[in-house]
């Protein structure tokens, strides 16, 4: 057989067009296999929406103001605020830190809780004085020192050390 | 083999024994040839069959790549059978619902008996569910045996507990209905939708085409409606109804410069979801059926809310330049051999803020005489008294306007009656755009009930000047601040109005009926600034206890303003300010103490 340069040509170029459709097939079966993807999550969209959109109403339904307020009526009681309860601008909050005028009557005190024993925390787990916590929480006096890596580490597994030495 | 065989014996030889030979041999190559060209043509018949397959599959692969481009987006765009309808904020007040219903099929189980259990137990079981049922009505339909729907647009939740009652016999099929989650809420703006899929009585109806043609159901139809405002708006009116025993109720809230209604309200109400018998009435008289909007409808003859109009018309037109001139106010007015009184003396004379804040018919009816009925009549006809009222909705009530004489001349009782609110009816709609123009600086607008976005307000058409507005809104909060309608005074919001007690005219004894009466409160606020407008109405309110036995508008009607401006005001981005308020020092010095109608 006579291998001459225009059938080698011949051979090359049907080849060239033999692979050239494959791939074109393979490539349309893919697109096709992700178009089909699609229009699967495409009809989940929808499924979903019209779940939302069923959830949502009946959200609504339940959560509607007529119902609202039925429950207010009978569990809370909640009414509008009033004019003093709102602070409309930085103006209005300003004036709450103006000096007294001469006539104005003299401002509430409190009750002041000065030389009173503060009762000691009770751990609501334990149901012992926390006075051992408390006092490694808190300083004894001044501020607080600034919290580094290692005092966090060591504080998280002080606890179980702790509770282990109460078992 | 064969050609070489024979090679030696040359060609002519050849050719004898083949001539003798051939006539078996010839025939069996040519059978052969026959047989495989045959073969040749079958195998190539199958290659072109399954070329011509596979061609066609290719064909179909490309196009359905191609062609998906098409339909896709079909299941996305799965558009409602009918758009939503939203309020301002888009909270959807009308929906196209796949809801469930709850079917009867007592030949679920085939033959024999139709319940698992008795009627009367699933009844209850039914009841449990739907607190709102009939029980008896329950009973009768599950032992009848006939199927039938036994509840329409009932909630998924609902149907999954009516699954666990495992009643075969008790179905519910999936149908596109329309669904208000709000219930009863804004029914009369939204209307309901037939069987047949059309929008009734609302802006179900106004926006019928627009809701069901495919180009456009895709968005939304948004309302100037806000459901909070309406819901409060709602929930007092009908706390004031209950409270007074009134028939009905009618509240609108009005944007004051935009004429957008916020919020409108009748009692009683229905709800579209379930209509009932009672909500659409066959008869004649539709005004008895809940249906019947009362604020868009109903014409009123609304009495003294009129006077600040009366007064802004003489303001306006110069008939009154000094607030501080008294007019006498101890002796009926007399015109034409026809009384005018007021409702009790206030002293010898009035002046102008005083006869507002008293209420007081004689002093009103004077300035109107000196106004004259052709600049009144101007006024009203600008106000459109005379038309029904400009709003979306297919319910609008024609008012009764007076006729005047043949030239159209109204007479001096007609224009003085008039000044104070009667012998003439309008809605409670006519009134609210009435007020806005009164406080928002002189210009009418239409009212509507759709949103209006700030670049596309209505034009709009002057009333009065600004000045006439200022001073009456000087006016209407001195009213409210000292005068008829403290108990709408929500402090902090600088509410101003006027009250309004008018008595019905009972077409039996032609006469008006002292204790048949309908009390209207029109409101705006906030005075320095007024944003909107309120109006509550109440018809046939009662004298009970609960209103410390008085049937005037102070009594029943201004309270539920009183109620409404505070819940709804910071919604609406009115702060309540206790240090803020409209400056009325120049006519304070004119005002007194007094009690009015």
């Amino acid at each position: 057989m006579n291998l001459t340069r225009d059938r080698l040509n011949t051979i090359g170029w049907g080849m060239a067009l033999t692979i050239c459709a494959a791939l074109t097939l393979g490539l349309t079966f893919r697109v096709n296999a992700v178009k089909s993807e699609v229009r699967l999550a495409e009809r989940r969209i929808v499924a979903l929406k019209q779940e939302k959109l069923f959830l949502e109403t009946e959200f609504e339904t339940r959560a509607n103001q007529q119902q609202l307020k039925a429950f207010n009526d009978v569990d809370f009681g909640y009414e509008a605020p009033t004019a003093a309860q709102y602070l409309e601008s930085e103006r209005q909050l300003a004036a709450y830190g103006k000096a007294r005028s001469p006539d104005a009557p003299s401002p509430i005190r409190v009750a002041s809780a000065q030389g009173l024993e503060v009762p000691q925390m009770v751990s609501p787990l334990t149901g012992q004085f926390m006075s051992d916590a408390v006092a490694a929480e808190v300083p004894a006096q001044g501020a607080r020192k600034p919290l580094k890596a290692g005092d966090l580490r060591d504080r998280l597994s002080a606890v179980p050390a702790r509770k282990a030495a109460a078992d | 083999m064969l050609a070489s065989a024979h090679a030696p014996a040359g060609p002519r030889f050849a050719g004898h024994v083949n001539t003798v030979i051939s006539a078996g041999r010839v025939e069996l190559v040519d059978v052969r040839q026959r047989a495989l060209g045959e073969a040749r043509l079958r195998a190539l018949w199958i290659l072109g069959l399954f070329a011509a397959i596979a061609l066609v599959a290719l064909a179909r692969l490309v196009h359905l790549g191609i062609g998906e481009q098409l339909r896709r987006g079909d299941a996305i765009a799965s558009a409602p059978r009918r758009g939503d309808i939203v309020d301002r904020n888009g909270v959807p007040l009308a929906r196209a619902f796949p809801a469930y219903s709850l079917w009867f099929n007592p030949k679920a189980m085939g033959e024999g008996s139709a319940l698992v259990k008795t009627p009367a137990e699933v009844a209850a079981a039914l009841l449990r569910i739907f607190p709102d049922e009939n029980y008896d009505r329950l009973v009768a339909r599950l032992a009848s045996g006939k199927p039938g729907y036994l509840r329409r647009r009932i909630l998924p939740e609902d149907a999954n507990r009516i699954h666990a009652l495992g009643e075969p016999a008790l179905e519910f099929p999936r149908e596109a209905e329309r669904y208000y989650p709000q219930g009863s809420m804004a029914a009369h703006v939204l209307g309901y939708v037939d069987s047949f899929g059309h929008g009734q009585v609302g802006m179900e109806a106004v926006f019928d085409k627009q809701l069901s043609e495919r180009a456009t159901r895709g968005t939304p139809a948004v309302l100037a409606i806000d459901a909070r405002v309406q819901g409060a708006l709602e929930d007092e009116l009908f706390t004031g109804m209950k409270r007074s025993e009134a028939k009905g109720a009618a509240g609108i809230i009005m944007d004051a410069d935009t004429g957008e209604v916020l919020a409108l309200a009748s009692l009683p109400s229905f709800n579209p979801n379930a209509l009932r018998p009672g909500d659409i009435s066959q008869k004649a008289d539709h005004s008895q059926a809940n249906i019947f909007n009362r604020a868009t409808n109903q014409t009123y003859e609304l009495g003294s809310v009129f006077k600040p109009i009366t007064m802004a018309a003489a303001i306006d037109s110069g008939v009154v330049t000094d607030l501080s001139k008294r007019y006498q106010s101890n002796r009926p007015l007399t015109i034409d051999g026809r009384q005018i009184h007021d409702s009790h003396s206030f002293g010898a004379t009035l002046n102008i803020p005083e006869a507002l804040i008293h209420s007081s018919n004689v002093v009103t009816g004077q300035v109107a005489d000196q106004l004259g009925a052709a600049r009144l009549k101007a006024t009203m006809q600008a106000l459109a008294f005379n038309e029904r009222p400009y709003i979306e909705l297919p319910a609008r009530g024609r008012p009764q306007w007076p006729r005047g004489d043949k030239n159209g001349v109204w007479s001096r009782v007609t224009t003085i009656t008039a000044s104070y609110g009667h012998g003439f009816s309008i809605t409670p709609l006519h009134l609210a755009t009435a007020y806005a123009a009164l406080v928002n600086g002189g210009m009418w607008r239409p009212a509507t009930l759709q949103k209006v976005a700030p670049d596309h307000v209505a034009q709009g058409r002057r009333i009065w000047q600004a000045s006439t507005s200022a001073r009456m809104r000087q006016l209407l909060r001195s009213i409210v601040e000292v005068g008829t309608g403290r108990s709408a005074n929500a402090p902090g919001f600088r509410v101003g109005g006027k009250t309004g007690t008018a008595e019905q005219w009972d077409g039996n004894t032609h006469s008006y009926r002292k204790d048949l009466n309908v009390t209207t409160f029109a409101a705006a606020f906030p005075m320095d600034h007024p944003r909107y407008v309120v109006i509550v109405t109440l018809d046939s309110p009662k004298a009970v206890s609960a209103t410390s036995f008085q049937r005037t508008a102070a009594w029943n009607a201004a309270p539920v303003v009183g109620k409404v401006i505070p819940r709804i005001g910071p919604l609406l981005g009115v702060m309540p300010d206790a240090a803020r308020d409209i400056d009325i020092t120049d006519i304070a010095p004119l005002i007194g103490d007094g009690e009015g109608e």
